[in-house]
């Protein structure tokens, strides 16, 4: 067969394809001169931490851009935008005769991608000799390819590419039209004269989330005092991508809207050649798999022997206090507060100066600064999940979302660590989940478990209608303990100490220091 | 390692060119406290003196846990207030590197295999999409395409990729060296207590050694630190709807008394009296609880349930002790395996058997079951069971409990299953109903001999 007939052919080809898409002309956006982005949290995420790989979330993102458009029609490529984006939520305006087709080509120019636009064309191959190291190159006309590898066509006859075990490198005359480097957003408009236009581009991309960071401090207080604590809350913003905005508006939105399930995005084509060849793997190499590596065993039982009295190289464990000048405040001090509106139903954080968001980072800024916030510290405990095997009860932090109590804010979801004073300084006493909380809701968060404050729950006798229960709270601290119990089933009779709190019968309780709080109560069986 | 060096050194001339940054083996950490709790967390408490500038300035604080949870960092320090903080793990990979050169020209070095003969191109990177597709003069080429040798030279390092994770603040500042204190949490550390108890069967009592093992898996040493371990779980607590853990059953009766042990709210404190190096990678223990001679008391225990019959089943060994200041160990006792050791008859301590513990209020009274007893058992024969009404059974158990140890033994009896309702008619020796499931019977079986105990139940079932 004559390969040179085949150019001729392949070059009129070329020219047919190129001719419409040589009226237009490319104009390419670079860099936006002003970025405003507003960060949305993951819809339904809870409490779960924010996935600092790929966030949840999403943010809408509004870029000013200047471009010089020629007469006439153009492609308008956008660059710098976020690798997130929705294309379909795209608006672009400010543009003298607005858009006549909006596209996204993920289409990516790649090995796989060239070889795919060369089917059926001519290019060229260079061997190089390992002995001599003398290239030879030959123009050859791909055949096949790229799925499974490459056949091509050479004066010698048909080839697979690659399948040779010398050294062969492709070389391609020109850069194909419609393959690009990373997926693009491009619009197509008209202008009949040359204009410098300032267009406003608007889009929802994926990758973003944010959440509130709380940190509350307790403070001292005197016994029968209203105890109190400072509260602080970091408004935290992920980006997940490969872009950077810099000096940007920020903004987060905190509130559900509504969002519908949406199909993923069309995948990029392209990637790396996949070549199969004929078999040429040999034995050594199949890789080696050196199996399962077990974890270092548990250190052994240290020898009893130690139980003699010297002990020249131990570190005793002795009550000693840190340096006074170790830190007296967990709470850091902002410069800089996030400004609070209401946006119809959502409520909207507004950082008051530009940042940068960089690509693949977390940045805090201050959101929240209430401090004196009257609290109590309650141990509560739900009945049936206890035995007659004494267990810890869990305690909480409660206070309400009002001006009284020293807050009234509203109080979007995040976690709050929670420090508490002792003789080293400040430090952490537990980590609890807050959600949404808005103006006058009960606000409570769970803090630890404690030890000290105990409960176990015996069934002391049965019959058929009733069983008869003893609850015993034990506290090993040396100060009263507020305790509520909820029982879930339906109590017969009045019982001292027993109340219905939101409709739940709850044994309230205040267990002095070093002593124990016994009830008996009698379950209605139906 | 050099190469390592330059590019950390390139690093941070782009990154921070107002920062200058000594690049030694010196740590940045400053004078370091660390708080490790029980459930593999740390507060890290880290006091560094700053000089800083008069007004807003950027400081990176290098040398912070590898695992960082960036979202729990909080700086204060004197006169200083904090604009904004920021974590950044953009990192500068081979793979980053290209793809970031996408647009930009880089020098390709090709040496010829043969002859060894360099040649230098100019190539414009165009795509880098599971292969790197370039311009070179005028046609198109992918990068090693024929697996020959080339080294890609590129001018420089992007911008705003690190080498590792980098925490930065911006603050504002009166201006002046200040001492400031970051703190933040981290996961990756942890402790857990490990009991030594050597059981004295003839005088009937325990000598109990506490040690803490600590761990570091945070991918970060912390030098000539304060430690201060912390007995609880920070966010262990579930509220009313369901606790954490399920007893371990360790603790027959809950103490309610109290020392003077340093306390964090509801959790003990447990400090190091010196300071010490915790090395990535290192397990540490020491020693934080020595009480010798403290009474104790072996039993056994035996549970059948409703209806069980079996073959001579051996009864569990039991050690019963307390926590209490009179008679007891006298301290809380943060969770831990304890293990219990015997002298054998040359005076070398033996290996009985071991038991987890909960953390345990102090005044406690606690049983460890340390194993199956060889010759305590207990054979377990269901006699009679009528049906005596269409609502009523009677169901007559007899329970052989037999000792071959050449001392008397308490075996606890215990017969689990009662559903509340169930009656026992007769009993060859009295029962306590420790609850409405459950009767017990304490049997004091003299050596080698065995006891039997009968009991008829009237029940529903």
């Amino acid at each position: 067969m004559n390969v040179s007939r085949f150019f001729a052919l392949l070059a009129l080809l070329l020219a047919l394809q190129a001719g419409p898409l040589a009226a237009q002309q490319l104009v390419v956006s670079g860099q936006p001169e002003n970025i405003s982005i507003t960060i949305y949290r993951a819809p339904g995420r809870g409490d779960r931490p924010i996935d600092a790989n790929w966030p949840q979330g999403y943010a809408l993102i509004t870029e000013t851009r200047t471009i010089s458009l020629p007469a006439g029609d153009a492609m308008v490529r956008f660059e710098g935008v976020s690798e997130g984006m929705f294309p379909e939520s795209a608006i672009v305006t400010g543009l003298p005769n607005g858009v006549r087709e909006k596209n996204r080509d993920a289409r990516l120019l790649s090995p796989r991608g060239l070889i795919d636009a060369y089917l059926k064309r001519e290019v060229s191959i260079t061997r190089t000799n390992k002995a001599t190291g003398v290239s030879r190159t030959q123009n050859v006309f791909i055949t096949a390819g790229p799925d499974g590898g490459v056949i091509f066509e050479s004066d010698e006859g048909f080839e697979a590419l690659r399948c040779t075990g010398l050294p062969e490198r492709m070389t391609f005359a020109k850069l194909p039209a419609d393959l690009s480097a990373k997926p693009t957003l491009s619009i197509l408009t008209t202008s009949r004269t040359a204009v410098t236009a300032t267009l406003t581009l608007t889009y929802l991309a994926s990758g973003f989330d944010w959440q509130a960071n709380y940190v509350a401090t307790i403070k001292e207080s005197e016994a029968g005092e209203q105890t109190k604590l400072d509260l602080f809350a970091w408004l935290t913003v992920a980006n997940g991508g490969n872009q950077s905005f810099e000096n940007a508006n920020m903004m987060a939105i905190a509130g559900e809207p509504n969002r519908e399930r949406r199909g993923d995005q069309l995948r990029p084509t392209g990637g790396a050649l996949q070549i199969r060849c004929w078999p040429m793997q040999r034995t050594d190499q199949v890789p080696y798999n050196p199996g399962y590596l077990s974890a270092i065993p548990p250190p052994p039982p240290p020898a009893p022997m130690a139980m003699s009295s010297d002990a020249a190289e131990e570190i005793m464990v002795t009550a000693q206090r840190r340096n006074g000048a170790m830190m007296d405040m967990a709470s850091p001090v902002a410069a800089v507060v996030a400004e609070q509106e209401d946006l119809g139903d959502l409520k909207l954080y507004r950082v008051p100066e530009r940042v940068t968001v960089n690509a693949k980072g977390q940045k805090q800024v201050a959101m929240i600064v209430q401090p004196d916030v009257s609290y109590d510290r309650i141990y509560v405990a739900n009945a049936r999940d206890y035995s007659e095997d004494s267990a810890p009860i869990s305690y909480i932090l409660r206070s309400k979302n009002d001006r009284q109590s020293g807050l009234g804010v509203p109080l979007p979801a995040g976690k709050v660590a929670v420090f508490e004073n002792s003789a080293f300084g400040p430090l952490l006493a537990g980590e609890g989940d807050l959600p949404d909380r808005a103006i006058d809701n009960e606000v409570e968060v769970v803090v630890g478990q404690s030890s000290d404050v105990r409960l176990s729950v015996t069934e002391v006798r049965r019959t058929k209608s009733r069983q008869y229960w003893r609850a015993k709270i034990s506290n090993a601290r040396d100060h009263p303990v507020t305790v509520e119990m909820e029982i879930l089933d339906e109590i017969s009779g009045r019982i001292k100490g027993i109340s219905k709190i939101d409709g739940v019968s709850t044994w309230r309780v205040t267990v002095p220091g070093n002593d124990e709080a016994i009830l008996d109560y009698t379950v209605k069986m139906r | 390692m050099r190469l390592f060096g330059f590019v950390g050194l390139l690093l941070a001339s782009v990154a921070t060119p107002a920062i200058s940054q000594s690049v030694t083996d010196e740590s940045a950490q400053g004078d370091v406290s660390v708080t490790i709790y029980n459930n593999n967390q740390a507060l890290v408490q880290d006091v560094r003196s700053l000089n800083l500038p008069k007004g807003r300035s950027k400081q990176q604080f290098p040398d912070v846990s590898a695992q960082i949870r960036a979202e729990t960092v909080t700086l204060a320090g004197p006169d200083i207030g904090i604009v904004e903080q920021n974590f950044d793990f953009d990192l500068l990979t081979p793979a980053k590197l290209m793809e970031k050169a996408v647009g930009q020209t880089v020098t390709l070095i090709r040496t010829n295999p043969a002859t060894g003969a360099e040649t230098r191109v100019r190539a414009e990177i165009l795509a880098a999409n599971g292969g790197v597709v370039m311009k070179i003069g005028d046609t198109i080429e992918v990068l090693r395409d024929d697996g020959l040798p080339v080294r890609v030279i590129f001018d420089r390092v992007p911008p705003n990729l690190r080498a590792r994770p980098t925490l930065s603040i911006t603050l504002e500042s009166a201006g002046g060296r200040v001492p400031t204190t970051l703190s933040y949490l981290t996961p990756g550390l942890g402790w857990k207590a490990d009991y030594v108890t050597l059981f004295d069967e003839a005088k009937q009592t325990i000598d109990v050694q506490g040690w803490v093992t600590l761990t570091n898996n945070s991918g970060t040493d912390y030098r000539n630190a304060n430690i201060l371990l912390v007995a609880g779980s920070p966010n262990s607590g579930r509220g009313r709807n369901s606790y954490a853990q399920w007893p371990t059953g360790t603790i027959d009766s809950a103490g309610t008394e109290s020392n003077d042990r340093e306390r964090l709210g509801d959790y003990y404190l447990y400090p190091l009296a010196e300071r010490t190096n915790v090395a990535n990678a290192q397990q540490k223990q020491v020693s934080f609880l020595d009480v010798t001679a403290a009474p104790a008391q072996k039993v056994y225990e035996f549970t059948n349930g409703w209806l069980g019959s079996s073959e001579a089943t051996s009864a569990s060994s039991v050690l019963k002790f307390s926590t209490s200041r009179s008679g007891g160990l006298g301290d809380q006792l943060p969770s831990g395996v304890m293990r219990v050791y015997m002298r054998d008859k040359r005076g070398d301590p033996q290996f009985i058997g071991e038991s987890q513990i909960e953390a345990t209020p102090m005044g406690s009274s606690m049983s460890i079951r340390t194993g199956e007893a060889f010759d305590v058992k207990v054979k377990t024969v269901v006699e009679e069971r009528i049906r005596r009404s269409s609502s009523r059974w009677r169901t007559k158990m007899r329970y052989e409990v037999t000792n071959a140890r050449p001392e008397a033994a308490t075996v606890d009896l215990a017969q689990t299953g009662l559903w509340g309702d169930v009656r026992i008619e007769q009993e060859s020796q009295t029962s306590e109903r420790v609850s409405a499931d459950k009767v017990e019977w304490r049997v004091n079986v003299p050596a080698n001999s065995s006891v039997t105990v009968t009991a008829t139940f009237d029940s529903r079932y």
